[in-house]
């Protein structure tokens, strides 16, 4: 049912010793939460691997698992109600679900990190920010009050806040919401991560805002080599800075694939549906001032309740080109070109009228 | 000859051919809240969240209005239906004024501009069938007949919006976001409005929803001859719905045009900033120029002088930050505000030498 981990590792020589570049390798992760309606697994049997330097992307809808991946690899799922129920997730060749709690703690916030959302809510409203980064830095790196504090001043002006010092002694509500996700790339940063994980980390901004903020995040990606795993709805985002693309729905991947694969190749009818209904802004100069706007293509229905999933691939009853087979068996994800691999039965067919995509 | 002249006329200065061809027109709109401070609640300041707004939206067509978060686009809108009394300007719905009408004489004008809302979900009464919200304005309007032909009239919007007319006995939380949606969409059409403000419409639902209610909105346009103002941040989005485009910064229209022209030859150096920071789903697109502009919004509680956006401009010289610029026709058709056009057009934008 669940793809073997092997078969999903793009030139992977087998688990235990990763291969070149590797950081981080999810094999078969399956994420599961108790609620109402039974067992749902927000997650099932993800496998793929983060080179070092690279941004690999993880993009989908609500409800697709992205954001439960990246609490899994951090052991940050809530339980109850959620539980890691199987897989490996290997940091440097050793598995993180083996490791006892206060191991954790220590690739937590220092060898791996983490920004959300919305600043707002993780950083704590009664410290100055200072204070916050200056904590992260003593605790992981045994400084003392006084030079971590420092390295924080220094961390603040890195990401670019102006007047560092006095902005080091502000509360989280006296900074703009761009300024607040500076100061959580500064605390994600201090400890020299690996590994940066990126849920959704410019989403609540706005658009001059976000650019500044990947930017930022770019460049110091490219100062401390570390990889970064993005997480993002918003597919002109992951063209603007996946080198990969995991494209994950109703809890499982897809399609994965080079950039460029993925954007100009796409081979899953999601992906492709994806890419046809989001409008694009040059179009609009490309028609001319008097064309008739197009329609856009559209994927019919809505996303599936987890609870409730359909037999065979989950994407089936939205599916253009679904047929008998699809509703009975889920496809498993094969190689379809260097790279570039895909869960469909029909993989790289043209879906009827769907041809703009 | 006068059509020829309409399209050339900015709005801000429309003829009288002009107003009389348009659906709707605000001329100079101000919308200013009082900040208090202190036990007595004195006025410290105000924020100027729409400050002398000026344009008009013609019969079957979409005006986008677009901005980041703050710049007052929302407030236009709900100003502009008068759900906010105007600080000062006018309104004018097919030429009547409607600035200063009372609710009673409100009312007919009502029927006749509706809202959809970002959230569907906060903006749905939560106790109610499906069938009763979007039914609620006929009521209230006290159209649509008895009871048996209400409910005929909402099974056909159910249909004509795309959801099952047996839906209507379910209630919000049984609906997904894009049904609910559509619900908003229903009940704003139930009156047979010639005008609907539609305030961020899509930005609360997954991007394969997005797709179906734009396409909804366009066929019902293209089918009932409807005016929108379609308020919304996703540059992209608002591009594809709008015939013509306004850019707002600090509570003020920076650039009118087409949206052809809009993105071809922006002429404002915030349009221009901010169409380069929209991200393109194109594997090329990472290799283009981009202008990334520094630092925040100043707050609309005390905007820089002059020019409110010189403190982020890349182009801002010693003028823009004493005076501000008018809107005004820069190119046919395309208005700008903005001191870098005073001697004549200066394309690609640039700092005067």
């Amino acid at each position: 049912m669940n793809q073997t981990a092997s078969s999903d590792l793009p030139d992977g020589p087998g688990p235990g010793s990763p291969a070149p570049g590797v950081v981080l390798e999810i094999e078969g992760l399956r994420t599961e939460f108790r609620t109402p309606a039974g067992i749902v697994r927000a997650v099932d049997g993800l496998s793929c691997v983060v080179r070092r330097g690279e941004t690999l992307c993880v993009v989908g809808e609500s409800g697709c698992g992205k954001s439960v991946t990246a609490l899994s690899i951090l052991r940050l799922v809530p339980s109850p109600p959620g539980r890691i129920a199987g897989g490996r997730i290997l940091f440097e060749g050793r598995d993180l679900l083996a490791l006892g709690e206060a191991e954790m703690e220590r690739v937590r916030g220092n060898a791996i990190s983490m920004i959300f959302q919305e600043p707002m809510t993780s950083l704590n409203p009664l410290q100055p920010v200072g204070r916050q980064i200056a904590e992260a830095i003593a605790l992981h790196q045994g400084l003392a009050r006084r030079d971590a504090m420092a390295k924080a001043v220094g961390m603040l002006r890195r990401v670019a806040i102006p007047d560092a010092e006095r902005s080091a002694a502000a509360y989280p509500h006296q900074l703009s919401g761009g300024m607040r996700q500076r100061v959580m790339i500064a605390m994600a940063l201090s400890c020299n991560p690996k590994v940066l994980i990126a849920d959704e980390p410019t989403t609540a901004l706005d658009v001059t805002i976000q650019a500044q903020i990947l930017e930022l995040i770019r460049e110091q990606q490219e100062r401390l080599g570390m990889a970064v795993i993005l997480i993002t709805h918003d597919m002109g985002v992951v063209a603007e800075n996946a080198d990969r693309v995991v494209v994950m729905y109703a809890g499982r991947k897809v399609e994965e694939g080079g950039v460029e694969d993925l954007f100009e190749r796409p081979a899953h009818p999601y992906t492709r549906g994806l890419l046809g209904s989001i409008p694009h802004l040059d179009d609009a100069a490309r028609a001319g001032a008097g064309a008739r706007r197009a329609r856009l293509a559209e994927i019919k229905g809505s996303v599936p309740s987890l609870a409730r999933l359909p037999p065979g691939c989950s994407f089936a009853p939205r599916c253009a080109l679904a047929e008998a087979r699809c509703r009975e068996a889920a496809p498993p994800i094969v190689r379809h070109g260097p790279g570039h691999r895909v869960a469909c039965w029909n993989a790289g067919h043209a879906a009827p009228g769907a041809a703009a995509a | 000859m006068s059509a020829l002249r309409d399209v050339a006329a900015p709005e801000a200065r429309p003829g009288p051919a002009a107003a009389a061809e348009a659906l709707v027109e605000v001329r100079d709109l101000k919308k200013h809240f009082p900040v208090r401070r202190g036990l007595f609640g004195g006025v410290a300041g105000h924020v100027h969240a729409v400050d002398g707004v000026s344009f008009r939206i013609a019969p079957g067509q979409t005006l986008g209005l677009v901005g980041e978060s703050g710049c007052g686009k929302s407030t236009a809108g709900r100003t502009l239906l008068r759900l906010l009394e105007p600080t000062a300007g006018e309104i004018r719905f097919r030429g009547e004024d409607i600035t200063r009408l009372d609710a009673a004489a409100m009312l007919p004008y009502r029927r006749r501009m509706q809202m959809v809302h970002q959230d569907p979900y906060a903006s749905l009464n939560p106790r109610m069938p499906a069938g009763e919200i979007v039914a609620e304005p006929l009521v209230i309007h006290g159209v649509g007949g008895g009871r048996a032909e209400r409910r005929e009239r909402v099974a056909q919007l159910f249909e004509r919006v795309g959801l099952r007319p047996e839906q209507m006995d379910a209630y919000p939380h049984e609906f997904s976001g894009g049904q609910r949606q559509r619900i908003g969409i229903a009940r704003a059409l139930a009156l047979g409005p010639e005008l609907i403000v539609c305030d961020e419409p899509v930005s609360a639902l997954d991007v394969s929803i997005q797709a179906q209610i734009l396409n909804l909105l366009m066929d019902l346009q293209d089918e009932y001859g409807l005016s929108y103002l379609f308020i919304a941040h996703d540059l992209a989005v608002v591009e594809h719905i709008s015939q013509r485009v306004a850019v707002m910064y600090l509570g003020r229209i920076v650039e009118l045009t087409d949206r052809a022209s809009l993105f071809e030859t922006p002429l404002h150096p915030y349009t221009e900033a901010l169409l380069s920071a929209v991200p393109i789903p194109k594997a090329t697109a990472r290799r283009r120029r981009r202008v990334i502009l520094a630092g925040d919004v100043p707050s609309p509680i005390s905007r820089p002088a002059g020019c409110h956006f010189h403190t982020r401009c890349l182009y801002a010289h010693a003028r823009c930050r004493s005076e501000a610029p008018a809107l005004r026709e820069v190119l046919p058709g395309h208005l700008a505000a903005c001191h870098l056009h005073d001697a004549g057009v200066t394309l690609p934008l640039a700092r005067p030498a």
